[in-house]
C-alpha cells in the first residue's frame, strides 16, 4: 500500500513548514535586532569608536 | 534571500545531532571568517599601495572577501564533517534583514518615499513579464507544474523566500523546493560581481544601476553585495526596489494559491485565500526598514549635523558587520549537489528567464530611473 502513498507536498511537509516559519521568526527577530541596536546608538549606549 | 541549510535538507534519519557546543562552534567559525574578511578590507588596500596590484585592491569590496571567505569555509567544514553540525549557526537570512534594517536608518525617508512610485511600477511589470516568461519556457521543456511555478517565483520577485511562499501555495514537494533554492544561490554568485561590472561598462547611472541590480537579482543578500561593490547610491536604490519586489511576495502567494486550487487541482472545497495570508506572507523586515529610515530621518533633524554623521556612521559600521555576516554565510550554505539530480531543462529555464529578467530589468530601469536623483 505504501507504493500508493502520494510523496509529501510542501504545505504538509514538515521540512517546508520549518522553513516558512523560520522566515516569519527571522523577520520579525531581524526587526527588533535592527531598531534596538539603532535605538542603542542613536541615545548613546553604543559610543562612537566602539564598533571596529 | 537565502534559506538555511536545516529548512531546505532532506529530511532524513542520517542528519547528524545539533547541540548548543555545534552552535556556538558555528557562530565562532562565522565571526571569525566575518572578522578576517572586515580585516582584509581593511589593511589590504593600504598594504597594495604603490604596487602594481593598487587598483585593483581598491575595487575589491568587502562582499567579495565575505563570499570567497565563506566559500573557502565551505570546503573546510565539508571536509571536517561539520556543515550540517553547524548549520544552525549560518542564518543568512537573519543577518542580511538585519543588516537592512540597519542600511534603512542612513535613507532619508524622503528618498523611499520619491523611489517607491517607479520601485513599484518596476516591480509589478517586472514580476508579471518575467514570472510568464519562466512559467512558458517551464511548459515549453515540460516542467512539472509545481516546479514550474517555484522557478517562476524565484526568478520574477526574491528567490528563495518567493520559492518557500510558492511551494507552500502550490503544495511542491520538498525536493523541489530544494532544488529550487539551490538554482537560486547558484545563479545569483555570479550576478554580484556580473551586474556592477556591466552597469559600469554600460555607464548606467547609480540609480538606474541601482534599479537594474535590485530588479534582477534574486535574492535579496546578493542584492545587497552588488549593491555594495557599486557604491553607497546605487546600493540604495537597489535595497528600496528589492524591498519593493519582497513586500509583493504576498499577492503572488496568495494568486498562486487560487490558481492551483481552482484551476489546476480543481478542487472544488478549497478556501478562497484571504487578507491574513496576505499579512503572513508580508516580509516584516520591511516595516523594520521604513522604521529605521523614519528615525534616522527625524534624528538628523533634530541633532547637529556634526552628532548626526557620527551616530549614523556608527549605524552604518554595525550595518556592514551583519552583511559580512551574512555574506560568509552565502559561502558556507552554497551547495551544488542539488543541481546535478534534476537535470538539465530546470537549468535551461533558470538561465533563460534570468536573461530575460536581465534584458526587461535594463529596459524598465532605464526608462523608469532615467534622470532619478537622490
Amino acid at each position: 500500500m505504501s507504493d500508493l502513498t502520494p510523496p509529501p507536498t510542501a504545505a504538509e511537509s514538515p521540512t517546508v513548514t520549518r522553513a516558512q516559519r523560520a522566515a516569519l521568526n527571522e523577520d520579525w527577530l531581524a526587526t527588533a535586532v535592527g531598531l534596538l541596536l539603532v535605538a542603542l546608538v542613536l541615545t548613546g549606549v553604543i559610543p562612537t569608536g566602539l564598533v571596529p | 534571500m537565502v534559506a538555511t541549510e536545516e529548512d531546505l535538507a532532506p529530511a532524513t534519519a542520517e542528519r547528524p545531532v545539533r547541540t548548543w557546543p555545534w552552535l556556538v562552534l558555528g557562530v565562532f567559525i562565522v565571526l571569525v571568517l566575518g572578522s578576517v574578511a572586515r580585516f582584509l578590507e581593511d589593511t589590504i588596500p593600504a598594504a597594495a599601495e604603490g604596487t602594481s596590484l593598487e587598483k585593483f585592491a581598491a575595487a575589491v569590496e568587502y562582499p567579495i572577501y565575505a563570499i570567497a571567505l565563506g566559500l573557502i569555509g565551505n570546503v573546510i567544514v565539508y571536509y571536517a564533517g561539520l556543515r550540517e553540525r553547524i548549520a544552525d549557526a549560518v542564518r543568512t537570512e537573519f543577518f542580511i534583514k538585519t543588516g537592512l534594517v540597519l542600511l534603512g536608518a542612513s535613507i532619508n525617508l524622503s528618498l523611499i518615499v520619491k523611489a517607491a512610485g517607479p520601485a513599484i511600477l518596476q516591480a509589478v511589470l517586472l514580476i508579471s513579464s518575467v514570472f510568464l516568461i519562466t512559467w512558458y519556457l517551464g511548459g515549453l521543456l515540460g516542467l512539472d507544474e509545481k516546479l514550474r511555478a517555484l522557478l517562476s517565483a524565484a526568478v520574477s520577485i526574491c528567490g528563495v523566500s518567493a520559492a518557500i511562499a510558492a511551494a507552500g501555495a502550490v503544495r511542491a514537494k520538498r525536493e523541489q523546493l530544494a532544488y529550487a533554492a539551490s538554482l537560486v544561490i547558484i545563479f545569483a554568485l555570479p550576478s554580484i560581481f556580473l551586474l556592477p561590472w556591466l552597469a559600469d561598462v554600460l555607464g548606467l547611472s547609480p540609480a538606474v544601476a541601482g534599479a537594474w541590480i535590485g530588479g534582477n537579482i534574486d535574492t535579496t543578500a546578493a542584492v545587497t553585495a552588488a549593491g555594495a561593490i557599486a557604491g553607497e547610491q546605487t546600493l540604495q536604490i537597489a535595497t528600496i526596489v528589492k524591498a519593493t519586489q519582497n513586500a509583493l511576495i504576498g499577492i503572488v502567494a496568495v494568486a498562486l494559491t487560487a490558481y492551483f486550487a481552482f484551476k489546476v487541482e480543481k478542487d472544488a472545497d478549497a478556501q478562497r485565500p484571504g487578507l491574513r495570508q496576505l499579512w503572513d506572507r508580508f516580509p516584516k523586515f520591511v516595516l523594520g526598514f521604513i522604521a529605521a529610515s523614519a528615525i534616522g530621518t527625524w534624528y538628523a533633524g533634530t541633532v547637529s549635523a556634526a552628532e548626526a554623521k557620527a551616530h549614523i556612521g556608527v549605524i552604518n559600521d554595525l550595518r556592514t558587520w551583519f552583511l559580512i555576516l551574512a555574506f560568509v554565510s552565502i559561502g558556507l550554505q552554497l551547495r551544488v549537489s542539488a543541481l546535478r539530480e534534476a537535470g538539465w531543462r530546470p537549468v535551461a529555464v533558470f538561465g533563460g528567464a534570468t536573461l530575460a529578467n536581465l534584458a526587461i530589468g535594463l529596459g524598465l530601469a532605464s526608462i523608469l530611473f532615467a534622470g532619478f536623483t537622490a
